[in-house]
């Protein structure tokens, strides 16, 4: 589904990814762990397309295309969708209005109708419902004045819309209690099935206890230095990340 | 002297020769001072922005009104709640005898009533400062005179609607006066629109607010490319006087509006929301001023702007605090876009304050739209053409969003949205 | 408690004695013979003299400017003497050994001792006196290190090819009514050049003293700091106290070329006239740096004498990635009106402006803050701040603030904001309660609404500047 090869992209002419690779099947869900700094949220916005963010080398394929070529919203429309460490605010313009407007265009681009106010309007409160949002949200600007739990919650709900392919969840956990924190993981794991996958890009183990991952990956300096199923995120837990210099010593030795 | 403003002049001095009503003296000063004002150029400080060129060399027939030809945004206007009075190239087409005028409130023109009622000789050109060239001019030509008087406590919910249309080789000058007694409630609405043609259409209307009354006041220029506008609406507000108004204006050849609201009673209370909007070659110029003469007043003004293609927006935003309007509250808030490379934005924001114990601010930003957020919105699939209409209406809707009257926003949004998507291009 | 803090402001004018000297000072009067004998009296070069004629030619046909948010009577140009110098100067002293003992004792009173050994160690200055410079010191210091700083009139004869390079590039002779004035009968003033890579070891400064009667001081200003090179420079003025109005029309030009830095710094105390606004000085001032590419150029003034002020110290920031500033304290009291502010004009990429005004009225006095912004096509990615706050004190005086922003270019970013306030009841009650007079609680209300700016001044002058605002309140609060 995912298929990312020697990926090297760099930010303001600093190369931040240096040869990254990693292959997501689908239904499959992978935790990318590592220290700050390592180009965990880089990853993020290079597959997202964000500007500012050049790839220098390597390639990633998504359902068979090639995902660099194209426009961010082509990305989106095919079915990636990334869940901001840091939401955007955008006054005046209303979650609802937001939503209906990416809900339709890509209904459009895969040749369906767009669908009638009320009906999206059924679906956007289920999804406010789901993620413990009140209904006022939808009407309010995108993000506006939302607290940071609040955010992290508006993304989780626009992803439960969108029926992604991806959902690549930039730090979803970060300044989240334990009560927010369970509802982003519930509403990530009412998503998941057979052919929906997930990167889940952390810091910290916690979130892996509510979201299990099939595969944990550590990355360091740019790369991956080392993969493992879910107990490696147990071991980094209690190990923390200072062995990451002996390791890549020892690993370039 | 160029072309306009001498055939202006021209029909100015017979129209005060012709003149014999009550209003005819004011008429003859307003022409005296009229002819001692020098056209204005780029030197003169209120016009330093724009330019009249566009207007200097036109001729224009104010003679006649062309057949009403309505554009399918006019006719749906004139469905919308309220009592509707058509002005056609600034001739009134409504019998207005015939209109449907609810109990407490009279709706007259000049011409109608043959005496001018002693209110009106008292009132009229009052509120509209005698700096603006336009308004003198406007004060010798207008046609005839829109006189709506709202008795003491009526409280009326109809909206009075004043739909200007505007159309190819035509000059319109209008004149609005409106009187609201004690505690009175009214809804005024004025709409200009025109096709893209050449025209010109001048405006101006006056509102006395008397104490404790409220009114709900909107102003759209919607002319836009070729077809030229200038005019103004000016307040004059008592005691405890409540004002709220929304204005929105695109730009064309030329587009200049100045707003003037005058605080003459203490407590009294003023909001203006103002939106412009630029592109193509166009330029609008908005001027407004906020006089405190009397304590214990506040005004609130938001104004927002953008310009695209190699159109130019200019805001100018004076707040006055006289030496005896203590304890006022006034702030002014403009912020800007500019969309393209071509395009440009002047904006200043005044103050001029004599009195110690105030609170006094105002603010002003020029910026574009945000990478962050439109990168957002095409990160969950929205393309980038409707990510910058979003985005531009999202710069401006909370302005819209608290227009009172939901079924006039309703109706402007997607008129809005339509200049937006323009303006994307 | 309004009255306390009127009081409070109210302040005697320190610098306003007169100076007991014989001068040589030309008649009243303004014509080409005038310029000519200016020009004759420096000994100057034909070139210099054909640029004053040119410029004498430029004024006679401009208008005085009346947009400026003043009021004064109208200026006769041909009751000024254009020229007035101390007898003893007449002969050059060689070292301050031969200059007139009451002209150093002048300078005494006013806290400028020219001896080098009494003076702050770090500190060259500049005296100029009426049209003349009196003594620059410490220029053998500043020799070793390559830097040039000697009254203007000096550098026409030993570096004429850097004043013609730089004189009036800045501030053409065109360039308004009262630079065209100056270009045509300037005396003197500092001419400062640093050369590459260079720091300038030591403050320079320039005082202007006006003494004589009936007479304007048209100083000019030229630095020039060359590529890479740094120089912080003080200005401080004073005049006597005198019943009539007297005109005062500089022109300073900075020129910072690549990585340059100079930071500009001003101390204004002329003569402000009395409560009732008699006398004083009209200082109408034409101040403007140009930066090159990384250059920078920082304003920083505190305003607080003048009976009229008319004064917009200005960055062209020509240079990608330049930096301008202006940081400004204005206070005005009596009948004084100050019409004060900057324009940043942002042409190259990246450019980088920041302004912080603080404006005080007290008394009858207007105080305006007059600013451009103005974002050219070319600067792509600029930016500018502008913060200007208005401090009302009592309810006779008046204070306004007339930003222009004008943006062509979608990158660039303005933010412009300006709030107005008062010294308040509460404050003074707290500070009261706590045991503070009324003059202390004033000025230390005043000088935390001005703090932002006075940071910006050179050690020294800071210190001048908190003295310049408690005089004003010393013994003066019942």
């Amino acid at each position: 589904m995912l298929e990312i090869s020697q990926l090297q992209a760099s930010v303001e002419e600093k190369n931040i990814l240096k040869g990254l690779n990693l292959t997501v099947k689908p239904g499959e869900v992978h935790a990318i762990m590592g220290p700050n700094g390592a180009g965990k949220s880089t990853l993020g916005y290079v597959l997202s397309g964000r500007e500012g963010y050049e790839v220098d080398s390597g390639s990633v394929t998504f359902n068979g295309q090639d995902l660099l070529d194209m426009e961010p919203e082509e990305r989106a429309r095919e079915g990636l969708f990334l869940a901001f460490q840091y939401p955007t605010e955008i006054p005046g313009v209303s979650n609802l209005e937001f939503m209906k407007a990416a809900v339709d265009a890509k209904r459009k681009a895969n040749g369906e109708e767009e669908l009638s106010s009320a009906d999206f309007l059924k679906k956007a409160k289920a999804a406010c419902a789901q993620v413990n949002l009140p209904l006022a949200f939808l009407k309010r600007g995108v993000n506006e004045g939302f607290s940071g739990g609040e955010k992290k919650r508006n993304e989780i709900m626009q992803m439960l819309l969108l029926e992604p392919k991806v959902c690549i969840l930039d730090e979803s956990d970060s300044g989240l209690d334990i009560d927010a924190l369970k509802v982003v993981a519930e509403g990530v794991n009412s998503q998941r099935d057979d052919s929906r996958s997930f990167i889940v890009v952390t810091h910290y183990q916690r979130l892996l206890d509510y979201i299990k991952p099939d595969f944990v990956h550590v990355l360091s300096e740019g790369k991956i230095v080392r993969s493992g199923d879910a107990s490696l995120a147990h071991e980094l837990e209690s190990a923390g990340y200072a062995w990451l210099e002996t390791y890549s010593e020892d690993g370039e030795a | 002297m160029n072309a306009w403003f001498e055939n202006a002049l021209n029909r100015a001095v017979s129209s005060v020769e012709q003149a014999s009503d009550a209003l005819s003296s004011l008429k003859a000063a307003s022409l005296a001072q009229l002819q001692q004002t020098p056209w204005p150029t780029r030197k003169t400080e209120a016009w330093k922005y724009t330019s009249l060129k566009a207007l200097e060399n036109c001729h224009f027939d104010s003679s006649q009104p062309a057949a009403l030809a309505e554009s399918q945004q006019f006719t749906r206007l004139q469905a919308l709640d309220g009592l509707n009075i058509i002005i056609q190239d600034g001739h009134i087409q409504t019998d207005i005898s015939a209109l449907k005028v609810p109990t407490g409130m009279t709706i007259n023109t000049l011409s109608q009533l043959g005496e001018v009622p002693s209110w009106v000789a008292e009132h009229f050109g009052q509120a509209k400062p005698q700096k603006h060239i336009f308004g003198l001019v406007n004060d010798v030509l207008a046609n005839d005179v829109i006189v709506i008087d709202v008795v003491a406590e009526a409280n009326i919910n109809t909206p009075i609607k004043i739909l200007h249309q505007a159309s190819e080789g035509k000059e319109g000058q209008s004149r609005v006066l409106v009187r609201l007694g004690e505690k009175a409630k009214a809804a005024i609405v004025e709409v200009f629109m025109a096709d893209s043609n050449s025209s010109f259409t001048n405006g101006f209307s006056e509102y006395f607010i008397a104490p404790n009354a409220k009114l709900e006041h909107y102003r759209f220029q919607l002319q836009s490319q070729k077809a030229m506008s200038a005019g103004g609406c000016h307040f004059s507000l008592q005691s405890k006087a409540k004002l709220n108004s929304t204005f929105v204006g695109f730009g064309s050849e030329l587009s200049r509006t100045d707003i003037d609201i005058l605080h003459k009673g203490e407590f009294a209370d003023a909001k203006l929301n103002a939106v412009y909007l630029v592109d193509g070659n166009e330029q609008f110029d908005l001027h407004s001023t906020i006089e405190h003469e009397v304590p214990n007043c506040t005004s609130l003004e938001n104004v927002r702007g953008i310009a695209g293609g190699k159109g130019k927006a200019t805001f100018n935003g004076r707040i006055h605090i006289h030496r005896d309007a203590q304890k006022t509250l006034a702030e002014l808030n403009n912020r800007n876009l500019l969309l393209t490379d071509t395009a440009q934005i002047n904006t200043k924001p005044e103050l001029e304050i004599y009195a110690d114990d105030v609170r006094c601010a105002h603010g002003a930003t020029v910026a574009q739209l945000d990478d962050a957020s439109l990168y957002y919105l095409r990160s969950r699939g929205v393309s980038k053409e409707h990510a910058l209409v979003m985005l531009n209406y999202g710069f401006i809707n909370a302005l819209v969003d608290e227009m009172s009257n939901e079924a006039l926003s309703e109706w402007l949004r997607p008129i809005l949205q339509q200049r937006f998507a323009e303006m994307g291009e | 408690m309004t009255d306390q803090i009127e009081s409070a402001l109210n302040r005697e004018y320190e610098a306003g004695f007169i100076s007991e000297i014989e001068s040589e000072t030309f008649a009243p009067g303004l014509d080409e013979d005038v310029v000519r004998r200016i020009s004759a009296m420096k000994n100057e070069p034909e070139w210099m003299l054909e640029w004053r004629l040119k410029a004498f030619q430029i004024w006679q046909k401009m208008e005085e400017p009346d947009w400026a948010h003043v009021d004064y009577p109208k200026i006769d140009y041909q009751a000024i003497s254009y020229y007035s110098a101390p007898k003893s100067m007449a002969d050059k002293p060689k070292s301050l050994d031969e200059v007139d003992p009451a002209l150093l004792e002048t300078y005494e009173k006013l806290g400028i001792p020219l001896y080098e050994q009494q003076m702050l160690a770090g500190v060259a200055v500049d005296a100029v006196f009426d049209s003349v410079s009196v003594v620059t010191t410490f220029k053998e210091k500043l020799e070793e290190a390559g830097v040039i700083f000697c009254p203007i009139s000096e550098a026409v004869h030993k570096y004429p090819d850097l004043v013609k390079k730089y004189l009036g590039k800045v501030v053409p002779q065109h360039d308004n009514y009262f630079a065209a004035l100056n270009c045509a009968v300037f005396t003197d003033g500092s001419f400062v050049y640093i050369p590459k890579g260079t720091r300038c070891p030591m403050e320079l400064s320039t005082y202007f003293r006006i003494n004589e009667q009936n007479t304007g001081q048209f100083e000019r200003t030229l630095i020039v700091a060359d590529e890479g090179s740094y120089v912080s420079y003080l200005e401080g003025c004073t005049a006597p106290q005198r019943d009539e109005n007297q005109l005062h029309a500089a022109v300073v030009e900075l020129v910072a070329l690549d990585n340059a830095e100079i930071k500009y710094s001003t101390v204004q105390n002329w003569y402000p006239g009395d409560e009732e606004g008699k006398g004083g000085i009209y200082n109408f001032v034409t101040k403007r740096g140009i930066c090159h590419t990384n250059a920078k150029i920082s304003w920083t003034q505190v305003e607080t004498g003048s009976a009229v002020t008319w004064k917009y110290p200005s960055c062209i920031l020509k240079g990608d990635n330049s930096i301008g500033e202006f940081y400004s304290v204005a206070l005005t009291r009596g009948k004084q009106q100050a019409d004060t502010g900057t324009k940043m004009v942002h042409l190259g990429k990246n450019t980088k402006s920041t302004i912080i005004s603080k404006g005080i009225s007290a008394g009858r006095s207007n105080n305006s803050y007059r600013g451009l912004v103005q974002m050219h096509s070319t600067a792509q990615g600029a930016r500018n701040f502008t913060q200007c706050d208005s401090l009302l004190i009592g309810d006779q005086c008046g204070a306004h603030t007339f930003p222009y922003v004008e943006s062509r270019n979608p990158s660039a970013i303005v933010e412009h904001e300006a709030t107005t306030s008062k010294v308040s009841d509460e404050q003074m009650f707290l500070c009261l309660q706590r045991g503070l007079d009324p003059e202390k609680a004033v000025s230390m209300i005043v000088n935390g609404f001005c703090k932002e700016v006075f940071k910006e001044l050179p050690m020294e002058f800071a210190v001048e500047a908190g003295k310049l605002l408690e005089i004003s309140l010393e013994g003066s609060v019942g």
